[in-house]
């Protein structure tokens, strides 16, 4: 216990660092991820064959792909053609769009399965169809795809841990290296896992609290 | 006087079926005209096409001698874009037989939304006028009310009020009470009787034949898609014409 709070104590500005990036990477991949995933899924919903076929497909290619592949992907391959995002960056835009074709594939089925006559009584009072989207439509679907928002969330907290692959200083990777330095694998482990458990209970409490403050029916 | 709503050679298919058989109707100021029939006869289809709900092939219906749904350029018929169909519908009201409330806002918001997202009043003017027909329609009471926490028949009654606060020159009403319970029929009928004393114009579609030749200053039987009688609707349930509604009237009654 003692060796713990002596590493613990020398580490700890490197781990309160290395949280913040876990942190920030999620919030920026969850951000991103719902107004991107908003987008596709309206596209996937009202686009036609003509929209909807390039998303349908790249969103089947997402959801069928495993998150680690998406992360090497969108670091390794760009240097072939040249342009060499960095981790972070590469690591971001992996997880924003896992993240966006999850919601827009809820978002599409949410969508769906308002009644049509929902859509009948807007246009009867004269919305246009940008209107019935935004004051009808869109809020009885987000209302219901709001549980799963919070589990993708939870999801791409537990995903950013895999950017440790590609050298982002994120919990993880800066976790193991402390183990590799200390050898106090069973504690820091015990910690790493304590810290996604905080940050993703907060997520479901925040969550929570959303679900009753904007009641469904 | 001029007609309010005037429909000439109305014709629908769903493919291959033929809904609307060349339906005319003319609808005057402080009309109430019942359409009665069994189902399947196009009454439904009707008020739809004349709320631009559903798209029609032929014939036209013009709204204080507006044309609806389409404009005429040389031979070609096209349908009118999503803004000018919206603006036209905006000035036709119309209740569902499934009230169709949108159960994630009030009573009040219900009314509110085409009146401030529509007609672009500032809220705090919308809100009066919203609670001016929730009032109307006897739920002042139940503004703050989600649809879930109403009865059937309240539910009705705001979405009568959601369509009258647009202040429409005709209001359509498709089978309000089709899906009540028994017992909560007889306020939301009250309610249209009310509608009717006060001159509303007013197109309904109907299963309650007593309610009918009540409340109606003409009523219309349809049949396969066309309009088989018109009249008073002392003459029609009284005295019918045709063996068809002779028929339907011995049928409904029982």
């Amino acid at each position: 216990m003692g060796k713990f709070l002596t590493v613990f104590d020398s580490a700890s500005s490197a781990l309160a660092a290395a949280f913040a990036m876990t942190v920030g990477i999620s919030a920026a991949a969850v951000a991103g991820g719902i107004l991107l995933g908003l987008v596709i899924g309206l596209a996937l919903t009202y686009g036609g064959r003509v929209l909807a076929l390039p998303f349908r497909a790249v969103v089947d290619i997402v959801r069928g792909t495993p998150v680690l592949v998406l992360i090497l992907a969108s670091y390794y391959m760009p240097a072939g053609l040249g342009v060499s995002p960095g981790p972070v960056t590469a690591g971001v835009a992996a997880l924003t769009i896992f993240c966006a074709a999850h919601i827009a594939e809820t978002l599409r089925g949410a969508l769906l399965a308002i009644p049509a006559a929902q859509t009948d009584a807007a246009r009867a009072i004269g919305l246009t169809f940008g209107k019935t989207l935004g004051y009808v439509l869109l809020p009885q679907a987000l209302r219901q795809i709001a549980p799963n928002l919070v589990n993708t969330a939870v999801e791409i907290v537990k995903a950013s841990s895999l950017l440790s692959a590609i050298g982002v200083g994120e919990l993880l990777l800066t976790t193991q290296e402390i183990i590799g330095r200390s050898f106090l694998t069973m504690e820091f482990y015990a910690l790493v896992g304590l810290l996604y458990l905080a940050v993703n209970l907060s997520i479901s409490a925040g969550g929570w609290w959303l679900e009753h403050r904007f009641r469904l029916r | 006087m001029d007609a309010i709503l005037t429909i000439k050679g109305l014709e629908k298919s769903f493919g291959a079926h033929r809904i609307l058989a060349g339906v005319a109707l003319d609808v005057f100021p402080s009309d109430v005209v019942s359409i009665i029939g069994a189902s399947g006869s196009g009454k439904t289809t009707l008020l739809r096409c004349v709320d631009l709900l559903e798209e029609f092939q032929g014939g036209e219906i013009r709204l204080d001698s507006e044309m609806l749904g389409y404009r005429i350029s040389g031979s070609q018929r096209r349908r009118l874009s999503g803004r000018e169909l919206a603006r036209q519908r905006a000035r036709i009201g119309m209740v569902f037989q499934s009230y169709n409330l949108f159960p994630h806002l009030t009573a009040l918001r219900n009314v509110m939304l085409g009146l401030t997202k529509v007609r672009g009043l500032p809220n705090a003017e919308a809100r009066g006028r919203a609670e001016h027909w929730l009032d109307r329609v006897g739920l002042a009471d139940r503004r703050d009310r989600y649809p879930s926490a109403l009865s059937g028949g309240q539910q009705q009654r705001v979405a009568i009020a959601r369509a009258l606060a647009m202040e429409p020159r005709l209001l359509l009403l498709d089978e309000v009470t089709s899906a009540l319970d028994p017992e909560l029929v007889q306020e939301v009928l009250l309610t249209v009787r009310s509608l009717a004393e006060a001159g509303t114009t007013m197109l309904i579609v109907t299963h309650e034949m007593r309610f009918a030749r009540q409340v109606s200053t003409r009523t219309v039987f349809m049949d396969a898609g066309a309009i088989v009688e018109s009249g008073r609707p002392e003459d029609l349930f009284g005295a019918p014409k045709t063996k068809r509604l002779a028929d339907f009237l011995a049928n409904v009654s029982h």
